[in-house]
């Protein structure tokens, strides 16, 4: 009796395991006008005047005035726009036919009640300079507003075109006239509403049936929270999910060979966007105590790693190898700079030379009783950023360098950023539409480089001239700042580039028009249809 | 020696025990018998299939499997394995005095052991790291902080069992010392007890520290650690789903291991678990 009861339960939980095997493959690909995509972490707070939110979902919710395209800015909520003689006036003028998620019109009035609750917040936006630059908005007719700048600023359209923080909110949503300490819902312009938002597991985006732009073929956007990379090609073999991209961080949380996979089976494509930003390692050269500070190690560092193998080896050929902070397609980054080729007798060289002596071979070098050992911190949640630090971590411990690695979140690594809690931390330059101004313009902010290149030899100076370069009008002038801006950083071994990072889209074989902008944080979706 | 006499008549348990020795010699010696440097990063073999150069083969970055193995018996099985040693020993100390002295100090240790028994141990663990910072010493740190209060409860228990009986109150009367009467008359016995509870939380510990380092909490890469590899393994599981089978199966045996010496030492110290068939012969 007692055996039979055993072999019964062995049998039933054999089969149970079988079945859980069997891929119960959901045949709903009939319904051709919704995507699922998966997303590592939660779209969180959407207010588009903060920073919390996930870029992509509110690229779908929210616009801007104007639009960066590859053929320079383009009209957007703004059909045509005039700028004055001495360039410190802008007018635009409006869509008529464009209203808010909620029914609401969206104006002049609207344009300026939300330019005034992103100024009334100005601190927290201070990466963008034009916020420091705005002087008034004025409603001159119901579809005019002009805006007035304290001077001259040549970014300024390429400002208002990002995701955020110069996007419209209905006034309706706001709370007592401001949207920084929140808001009452999320009724922007754009092709998509957000209908459902339960957190850490799905938001749901229907297509804006009144979208001024013709409606959206997709009816419906999930996003869904599948934080490891595995679950995620599980859910698309499967078909819970038929989407992914590279996040708003650039972490890929699938694997390049799972994706392979994927595309090989039949049901799925791949489309990568041409190369978009620079992946680097940060060296904090403002943090005196640590090695990092010192321009000599930067240099050895940059001289240990080898580029090639971690382009080729980790990332499949799939990102290329990089030179410089900045691609040189990169506007005003066509800069000749000196090349730091993989060499480790060369790193070896520059530190024996600096001070740092190794007393036997596997050892770790010191100068003054001082180890040189410093903290690279990665994003948990990208497996390629951990290979690519483990990889790293070998190379420099050839070279006699410790390396201490740390996994975290990325939003503890973004703080960790704006505190200046680090030696040297992964990271990535902004993208086409932010390269090189909104970069080169974080360097002298707190939330972003300041701690990195607080370290450069008369960083007074140098900040200065960052913010010349912003006020010039004089396309030379500006050219040759930033020529000096890039080779200083670059001299200084402060960003030290690894490959071009680029924008990887998997999605089911029969959607079209998968297409992308200037900036890795959104994706057009209602510009995709299925066939 | 009874205990020893017993263990070896039991096949499994004394398998297991060889077993679990060979596994802790292999580590304290793995700089010897490990075939390469387990940190040797080596990107043109990376997820090469097994070969005779590489017996299990190499991970994502081209490290030997079988080496990083070898070196992960020490923080997997070794460094646990002492920090077991450490919170028996604070617990059998605390469960003495709270059992033999009894009173008002009996009170405070065991009001203390229940205000940490009644956390669960994964959270406070993860607490400890959150402040402390992740790496392998501070969760050994919080185990030991945690656990000790379990193994205080037991020997308690097993000390008040003990001390009632005739020949501890006549060694009482004839005035020995406390020292003498719980060194030669109650630690012997108390002994068995602890051998069968230590045994068996270090296999819960290992799955714990292993848990641990899966989600990243544990050992600092590029070191080695079972629960480690098999996170990085799981990265590929899908494409290379062969890179989970030896990190698995070390950590399955040795657990597999503890817990059958643990049946056997608890048969071994008590014959009356014996099975019938056994008493017999």
């Amino acid at each position: 009796m007692f055996i039979k009861l055993k072999t019964m339960f062995f049998m039933l939980a054999a089969i149970t395991i079988l079945a859980g095997c069997t891929s119960t493959k959901v045949e709903d690909n009939k319904n051709t006008d919704e995507l699922v995509y998966a997303t590592v972490k939660d779209i969180n707070d959407m207010n588009p005047h903060l920073y919390p939110g996930s870029m992509s979902a509110q690229g779908m919710v929210y616009e801007s005035l104007v639009e960066n395209t590859e053929e320079g800015i383009k009209p957007l909520l703004a059909e045509s726009w005039e700028i004055s003689e001495d360039g410190t006036e802008y007018t635009f003028h409006l869509r008529k036919d464009v209203t808010f998620h909620d029914g609401e019109h969206f104006n002049a009035k609207a344009v300026k009640q939300n330019f005034e609750a992103v100024q009334n917040n100005k601190e927290k936006h201070a990466w963008i300079k034009l916020s420091d630059k705005i002087k008034s908005i004025e409603e001159v007719d119901e579809y005019t507003v002009k805006l007035t700048l304290f001077e001259v600023y040549y970014p300024t359209l390429v400002e208002l075109s990002m995701t955020r923080p110069y996007v419209f909110l209905s006034p309706n949503d706001f709370k007592n006239g401001e949207t920084k300490d929140g808001v009452n819902g999320f009724h922007g312009t754009g092709p998509f509403k957000l209908t459902e938002h339960k957190v850490d597991q799905y938001a749901v985006f229907e297509a804006n049936e009144d979208y001024w732009a013709g409606v959206p073929k997709i009816k419906k956007i999930t996003a869904k929270v599948l934080p490891a990379g595995e679950t995620t090609l599980l859910a698309m073999q499967k078909g819970e999910v038929n989407f992914a991209f590279t996040d708003d961080r650039g972490a890929d949380s699938i694997n390049i060979e799972g994706i392979n996979q994927l595309v090989q089976a039949g049901d799925y494509q791949l489309t990568r966007s041409k190369q978009m930003n620079t992946k680097m390692i940060v060296a904090n050269s403002g943090k005196s105590e640590s090695p990092a500070s010192e321009k000599n190690v930067r240099e050895a560092i940059w001289y240990a790693i080898d580029r090639e193998t971690i382009s080729r080896d980790i990332f499949e050929g799939a990102e290329t190898v990089a030179n410089s902070l900045f691609s040189i397609n990169v506007n005003y980054a066509d800069v000749s700079l000196k090349e730091r080729n993989y060499d480790i007798a060369r790193a070896k060289e520059i530190l024996e030379n600096a001070g740092w002596t190794i007393s036997s071979q596997d050892s770790v070098r010191e100068k003054g009783g001082k180890k040189l050992e410093m903290k690279l911190y990665y994003d948990s949640n990208s497996p390629s950023q951990k290979a690519q630090a483990e990889f790293i971590q070998g190379s420099l411990k050839e070279v006699g360098i410790n390396l201490e690695l740390n996994g975290e979140e990325s939003t503890s690594i973004a703080n960790r950023r704006a505190t200046g809690d680090y030696d040297l931390l992964f990271n990535q330059t902004w993208g086409l539409a932010y390269d090189p101004q909104s970069t080169v313009a974080a360097f002298t902010s707190e939330a972003s480089y300041l701690h990195a290149t607080k370290g450069i030899p008369d960083a007074e100076q140098f900040y200065k001239k960052i913010e010349e370069t912003l006020t010039t009008i004089d396309e030379e002038k500006r050219k040759l700042l930033y020529e000096d801006i890039l080779k200083t950083v670059h001299d200084e071994a402060i960003f030290i580039p690894i490959t071009n990072g680029n924008v990887t889209v998997v999605a089911p074989k029969n959607l079209k028009g998968i297409s992308f902008k200037q900036t890795q944080y959104e994706l057009p979706f209602e510009k995709m249809y299925f066939e | 020696m009874r205990l020893i006499r017993n263990l070896v008549r039991d096949k499994l348990g004394i398998t297991s025990l060889l077993f679990l020795v060979l596994v802790m010699l292999m580590g304290v010696f793995a700089p010897i018998i490990a075939p390469h440097d387990p940190l040797a990063i080596n990107m043109p073999l990376r997820y090469a299939s097994p070969s005779w150069e590489h017996l299990l083969g190499n991970d994502h970055l081209g490290r030997d499997v079988l080496s990083r193995i070898l070196y992960g018996i020490r923080a997997s099985v070794l460094w646990i394995f002492l920090a077991l040693i450490i919170s028996v020993c604070i617990g059998t100390v605390m469960g003495f005095i709270a059992g033999y002295y009894r009173g008002i100090v009996d009170s405070i240790i065991m009001r203390i052991c229940d205000v940490m028994l009644s956390f669960p141990v994964y959270v406070i663990t993860i607490a400890i790291v959150g402040i402390l910072g992740v790496g392998l010493e501070n969760i050994l740190f919080a185990f030991v902080l945690m656990k000790w209060a379990w193994f205080a409860r037991i020997i308690r228990t097993s000390v008040l069992q003990y001390i009632e009986m005739e020949y501890v109150k006549y060694a009482r009367t004839i005035g020995l010392s406390h020292r003498s009467i719980i060194l030669r008359h109650i630690l012997p016995l108390t002994f068995s007890d602890i051998a069968v509870v230590a045994s068996s939380s270090m296999s819960s510990m290992i799955l714990q520290i292993s848990g641990l380092s899966f989600l990243g909490l544990g050992i600092k890469a590029p070191n080695a650690e079972w629960g480690m590899m098999l996170s990085e393994a799981r990265e590929v599981m899908f494409t290379r789903p062969e890179l989970m089978i030896a990190p698995g199966v070390a950590i399955i045996s040795v657990v597999i291991g503890f817990n059958f010496l643990s049946d056997s030492l608890q048969v071994a110290l008590n014959p009356e678990l014996r099975q019938p068939s056994k008493i017999i012969e």
